[in-house]
């Protein structure tokens, strides 16, 4: 007969234990390995194909300390922390077998900083410095590899400065859940490669060239364009989908030159897709740089003017016929600005709201959405409980000719040929975007806004987690922040529109939005860029 | 002079006024500088005159602030170099040296510098404080009128500034120190040159002592003119020759020896009045003694490298950078991410050409300072011209103001 009370009487599994790495006692969840046990305590062991995303593999041996009672080094990065372990990471063995293995892997570095895209941001350049800075002992060739293989769309592999630590086997393995990579050959002459014929073409390849410590991998769309360390960096968030993969934007000379992944546990991980990172092409494509009058360019009191007169006779003749497209590629305060300016100012209904098509190929359960508009959950938490109606019913709308008047934010707006013909003839048609595509090419009067690296604001993503933008460089010309424009634009109209920062707009809205109450601490801390070579130091 | 009750906007009260006495006059604001021949640099004084007579002054400074000490936080230490040739401009390598020697002590290499370079730096700092010292005296002569010494002592200068330009390639803006050390050899034919050149400047400073020591003009002007007390003087914390001609033999080399000063032979010559003559005197000799330390320290230099062995801060050879992945990343590491400093802070202080000059910097273990402050000397001197031209006439403000030796680049940092 077994006892009923037996199970309860099992003492339940301590679910932290206490290690002691350098002298300094930490407590660590169970099953936590050495290496983020010693990070904790702010020891930093070097590591190649330790990867905190990835799995362990412990190939690399660069993470090796001593941990008391085994007769070896261990990889601190396999060794899991058991209560009352005892490691040392700066004793003359485990710091010298460090050395020896950098001092191994560097035998066949080709000298490559100079053309190295990774230099600047490179591991082993990092290590090196830390460790060692003895000069080199050897005196024999190195080995030769090719240094150009094409390994599919976006990655190119320079072969000699691979140091095999198999990261992007991994990203591949267990991020896209592709295997797409590959060891060929043995010792010294081993590589990565595809599959003869086959191609590293998943959609979330780029990967590979961020947890590349070295420069083996490079991105073709990045590659010999920009040195690391002269770039600056900016956290923002990214515009390709609803999902809103915490990025990094790289830039310099008011230029973007790449984004790259920032991790965030509760989004994308360590992680983004490549689409993602080719959305800041976009920033430089048609982009409007100053107000135009049925095509003309004029000044912006002109323009506003103009746009004000066009709405406030359409207003006048009946309210019913303006209609008002609200933007998911536009920030939480954008469209605060504009739906606050036609609900209480112009007391104007009739709602619609624009963005992309959903591209449900694209969906995966991964990282990428089917609904490639970044802030459409935003656009409805502002907006409340309406039924939001799409481009296809303000396409009927306008077939049906009850619309007079339309104030669009953002040229995102899927409209058929007939439809956007029918836009294009309105009397009024003022059109708030970046870019001089689709049915801002068409406006009456067309108002050029900052687009999403160059402004401060907020988004939702599909979970609801509101993120924070912040402003890379100024936007082109005479381009300014869209709750700007539509503050004017109030203003120019006779409204009492009075925002003066964008954090007002966001404060009045968390305050008078019910999803959004107790999120005023999304806005966050204000962040200037930051040189790339000094982001880990202080900025 | 009636007493001056209340001073509004230049103008004087006329019921202070003794009507019996004097004819009735007022004050007035006369604007001197900051586009004047003899504000040295950029420099505006307010001056409040009665007549030809200062009342009150106000010295503006700033007009050439380039924010040295913000921008070093910004730089890695050895990215600071450049900035700090910018400071005095006409001694700039004493101010290399100073700034290497307080990033050194933050390293603890301050004994390791090779004691070649040591005395390359004393070589190249002292010729430096004779150009300092030419362009004082040479400038100041001229403002009162005495073409000739200035042209007599800027050829001098262009001389050493010419040698300086083969030692380090540029003619003044040298980069020439390196944290632990020099970036290169002194050049093969220095020794013989730099021997020749002082030779020379010895014959040219005696001929102007003999245009100007005597001339009724140039003493006139300079004698009894902005006199000192040495009290007052150390109150203001004024430092160097303008401290010396007040009686204070106070000199950063023979009180706090660095480098290889306490191997050389050398006098402090210190005034008794303060006034500008005696600074006009210690200068001229100061540069004697800066021509014997150097003819010393040619004769006493050793052979060795010129800097520091240490793969933490200095350089690989170029041969190596180009050959080996190991020499190629600690050049690259070195140049982008700067010298590893250990988190703590040091001030380290030399004897500049117009006085102490001191670098404060703050390390916290990344490749730039937190904080580098520099003790320039020409600021902490210039607050004590309001009160030196104080009754007395415009024109004195002009060998008081040339005898301060204001850098602008210094004092505005």
């Amino acid at each position: 007969m077994s006892d009923p009370n037996q199970t309860t009487q099992t003492p339940a599994a301590p679910a932290t234990v206490t290690l002691t790495i350098d002298g300094k006692q930490v407590t660590v969840p169970k099953g936590t390995n050495v290496i983020e046990a010693a990070k904790k305590l702010g020891i930093e062991v070097s590591a190649f194909c330790y990867h905190p995303g990835l799995s362990v593999v412990a190939v690399c041996r660069q993470c090796l300390v001593k941990v008391e009672g085994q007769p070896k080094l261990q990889p601190s990065c396999q060794a899991i922390a058991t209560d009352g372990m005892v490691v040392h990471t700066a004793d003359d063995w485990s710091r010298g077998a460090r050395r020896q293995m950098l001092e191994f892997t560097l035998v066949n570095h080709p000298v490559d900083c100079p053309i190295c895209d990774k230099a600047g941001e490179c591991t082993l350049q990092q290590l090196y410095f830390e460790h060692d800075n003895e000069a080199s002992r050897l005196d024999v060739p190195k080995v030769r590899k090719p240094k150009v293989v094409d390994l599919g769309p976006h990655i190119v592999l320079d072969a000699e400065r691979c140091i095999l630590c198999t990261r992007c086997i991994r990203v591949c393995d267990e991020v896209a859940g592709q295997h797409q990579l590959e060891m060929k050959n043995r010792g010294d002459h081993e590589e990565i490669a595809t599959a003869p014929g086959a191609e590293l073409d998943n959609p979330y390849a780029i990967n590979t060239v961020d947890v590349c410590p070295v420069g083996a991998l490079t991105a073709k769309d990045f590659r010999f364009t920009m040195r690391a360390w002269e770039l600056m960096t900016t956290p923002s968030v990214c515009p390709g989908c609803a999902t809103g993969c915490n990025i990094e934007i790289h830039h310099k000379n008011e230029r973007v030159w790449r984004l790259v992944p920032r991790h965030n546990p509760e989004v994308n991980g360590h992680w983004m897709c490549d689409e993602g990172r080719f959305t800041y092409h976009r920033l430089r494509t048609r982009r409007m740089v100053a107000p135009t009058i049925n095509g003309l360019p004029a000044r912006w009191d002109e323009a506003l003017g103009h746009a004000a007169r066009l709405m406030a006779a359409a207003i006048q003749h009946n309210r019913d016929s303006v209609g008002i497209v609200f933007s998911p590629q536009h920030t939480n305060e954008d469209n605060w600005a504009l739906a606050r300016l036609a609900r209480e100012m112009w007391g104007v209904g009739r709602f619609y709201v624009g963005g992309k098509g959903p591209v449900p190929e694209r969906a995966d359960k991964i990282l990428r959405d089917a609904d490639i508009n970044p802030n459409r959950r935003g656009v409805k938490q502002v907006l409340g409980d309406l039924t939001l109606a799409g481009a296809q019913v303000l396409g009927e709308d306008l077939a049906q000719g009850e619309i007079k008047a339309l104030l669009v934010l953002g040229h995102d707006l899927e409209l058929g040929p007939e439809p956007m013909e029918r836009a294009a003839m309105l009397d009024a048609l003022v059109v708030i975007a970046d870019s001089e595509a689709g049915i801002a090419a068409r406006a009456r009067v067309a108002l050029p806004s900052a687009a999403w690296a160059e402004v401060a604001g907020t988004m939702t993503n599909r979970q609801g987690l509101v993120q924070r933008l912040h402003p890379a460089f100024a936007p082109p010309g005479q381009a300014l922040p869209a709750w700007e424009i539509i503050t004017r634009l109030g203003q120019a109209a006779g409204s009492a529109l009075g925002y003066g920062h964008v954090r007002q707009v966001f404060d009045e809205m968390v305050g008078k939005v019910g999803e959004l109450q107790g999120q005023a601490a999304r806005w966050g801390r204000e962040t200037r860029p930051i040189q790339l070579r000094f982001a880990n130091s202080r900025g | 002079m009636a007493e001056i009750k209340k001073l509004v906007l230049g103008r004087k009260v006329v019921e202070d006024l003794d009507e019996d006495q004097e004819l009735p006059h007022e004050l007035m604001t006369v604007n001197m500088g900051p586009s004047h021949p003899a504000m040295h640099g950029t420099v505006r004084i307010v001056l409040t005159v009665d007549g030809e007579r200062v009342v009150e002054s106000d010295v503006q400074p700033g007009f050439l602030h380039r924010c040295f000490e913000k921008e070093s936080e910004y730089a890695t230490y050895t990215q600071i170099f450049p900035y700090t040739d910018r400071l005095n401009y006409i001694s700039p390598m004493i101010n290399n040296v100073g700034y290497a020697m307080a990033v050194e002590k933050l390293l603890g290499l301050t004994d390791a510098v090779p004691v070649r370079a040591q005395y390359i730096r004393v070589i190249v700092s002292e010729i430096s404080r004779i150009t300092d010292h030419l362009t004082c005296v040479g400038a100041s002569a001229m403002e009162l009128g005495a073409f000739t010494p200035f042209l007599y002592f800027l050829k001098a200068r262009e001389w050493l500034f010419e040698l300086l330009e083969e030692l380090s390639g540029a003619r003044l803006t040298y980069s020439y120190v390196r944290i632990g050390g020099v970036v290169s050899d002194l050049t093969p034919d220095f020794n013989q040159r730099l021997t020749d050149l002082l030779d020379k400047i010895d014959g040219v400073m005696l001929e102007v002592e003999g245009l100007l020591n005597n001339n009724r003009i140039f003493r006139d002007r300079m004698e009894g003119v902005g006199p000192f007390s040495a009290a007052e003087a150390l109150s203001f914390g004024l430092t160097g020759p303008c401290l010396r001609a007040c009686g204070v033999d106070y000199d950063v080399r023979k009180d706090n020896p660095y480098l290889v000063y306490d191997r050389l032979e050398f006098d402090v010559p210190v005034g008794t009045a303060g006034d500008c003559f005696d600074r006009y005197l210690v200068r001229l000799e100061e540069m004697r003694q800066s021509i014997r330390m150097l003819r010393q320290a040619m004769r006493d230099i050793p052979a060795g490298p010129v800097i520091v062995d240490d793969p933490r801060v200095a350089l690989p050879p170029k041969k190596e950078a180009y050959n080996t992945i190991e020499a190629m990343i600690r050049h690259f590491k070195h140049i982008v991410d700067g010298i590893r400093v250990p988190p703590g802070e040091a001030y380290a202080w030399c004897e500049g050409g117009n006085g102490e000059l001191g670098f404060f910097v703050v390390a916290d273990g990344t490749g730039r300072p937190w904080k580098c402050y520099c003790r320039s000397p020409s600021l902490i001197n210039t607050q004590t011209v309001s009160k030196t031209i104080q009754g007395h006439l415009i024109s004195d403000v002009v060998p008081i103001f040339g005898m301060i030796n204001m850098i602008g680049g210094e004092c505005d940092k």
